[in-house]
């Protein structure tokens, strides 16, 4: 508990959100699985998506985003 | 049961014609360009008819299989969908969903498919959308855009281009996951400034009702503003344990709650999606159907009418050379 406590600022100092924080954790604990387990849980880790950001009514250029869970 | 039949009768009468009579047929439209005017009965070409049924075949086809194709994959996300169910129906209990909470600035998650032929889930969740903005915009007031999905970014770049502020697409290109969502949340969080998040999606009833629906996420500072005698007054009854402060527990909950809803979101929509496709596909094959039989019923009825003819005159000249 202590140690939870005490890791809170870190992260957010370092510019995460808690989704990320809790991206990492759960990535750590399916790191921890066994075998045949494991693999199966990677898969569900598989990021891919295109993002545009729009600016004054146009998209800019738009940036993929794959496979990387993003840590 | 009689409509039935009739169908498979027609499709019956239609193979052995297209089999059987296809030199038939040919002979008969070559005869009627070269000897026989405009005037001859046999003139009748049935190459447009036949080349029209072949083409609505085929179509019903494709529909049928698009349909098979929807309804296997829904099978598979509805179950997701409803496991998901569990991620967000805590956060409801605890911080509720204000829709109706005045803010400042708002941002608009309108979560659409990246395919189309899937009904009207699209437009409606994007007239949802406008609608919603028409609500929340005012003066002093910011309200944007978010758009998941190909077809919602066309529909909104019509009349509300200056508003959007991102656009996701291809998410449906893996199995949807909960990792990849609360990347595009976080990456969401990052961009956008926000004192009030709407989701709007259409939930998953069945395969034929969906509900455009509206999820609300309200940034740490609102909700704490709210539970200081506001509409979230019971917040404070619960007893925060651990060295964190109340705005650095809430900030968590904010987004966590955030990625959880966006996720139980994307699924009822990829889920009202494949069903509303479903449903679709299976009403343009059945249309296509009544077409065909309507097509086999002209093309029967031509065909019949060219052969008696051609006896009647097989007949006469016969009569005449006895007679």
């Amino acid at each position: 508990m202590a140690s939870t406590a005490a890791a809170v600022p870190f992260w957010r100092a370092a510019g995460m959100t808690y989704i990320t924080y809790s991206n990492i954790c759960a990535s750590l604990v399916r790191g921890c699985l066994k075998e045949p387990y494991r693999s199966e849980a990677v898969s569900r880790e598989q990021v891919h998506f295109i993002v545009s950001k729009w600016a004054n009514g146009k998209p800019e250029k738009p940036s993929i985003r794959s496979d990387s869970p993003e840590v | 049961m009689a409509m039935a039949a009739l169908r498979r009768e027609g499709r019956r009468l239609l193979v052995s014609s297209v089999s059987g009579d296809s030199s038939v047929a040919a002979r008969s439209a070559i005869l009627s360009d070269s000897e026989l005017g405009p005037m001859g009965a046999r003139s009748i070409s049935t190459q447009a008819v036949r080349n029209r049924m072949k083409s609505v075949k085929n179509i019903q086809k494709i529909t049928k299989a698009m349909k098979m194709v929807a309804a296997s994959k829904l099978r598979a996300v509805q179950v997701r969908t409803e496991n998901s169910r569990g991620f967000w129906q805590p956060f409801t209990a605890l911080l509720g969903d204000n829709p109706s909470v005045d803010v400042k600035k708002t941002v608009i998650v309108t979560i659409t498919s990246d395919k189309g032929l899937c009904g009207g889930i699209n437009s409606t969740s994007v007239r949802v959308s406008k609608a919603l903005y028409k609500l929340t915009s005012g003066p002093e007031k910011d309200t944007k855009y978010v758009i998941l999905g190909e077809k919602g970014k066309v529909q909104l770049m019509r009349d509300s281009k200056s508003s959007i502020e991102m656009n996701i697409t291809e998410l449906q290109k893996n199995p949807l996951n909960y990792t990849q969502v609360s990347v595009l949340a976080d990456d969401i969080l990052k961009n956008v400034e926000y004192d009030a998040l709407r989701i709007i999606y259409n939930k998953f009833h069945s395969v034929v009702s969906f509900l455009p629906t509206v999820s609300t996420i309200l940034s740490p500072e609102t909700v704490e503003k709210e539970s200081e005698g506001g509409k979230l007054g019971d917040l404070d009854s619960y007893e925060i344990e651990g060295g964190e402060t109340k705005a650095e527990i809430l900030q968590n909950l904010a987004e966590f709650q955030f990625s959880c809803v966006l996720f139980s979101a994307v699924l009822e929509n990829a889920c009202s999606e494949l069903g509303a496709r479903m449903s679709a596909m299976d009403s343009s094959s059945r249309n296509a159907g009544e077409m065909l039989d309507r097509l086999t019923l002209t093309y029967n009825r031509t065909r019949q009418a060219s052969i008696t003819t051609e006896l009647i005159e097989i007949i006469s000249g016969a009569s005449a050379l006895t007679g």
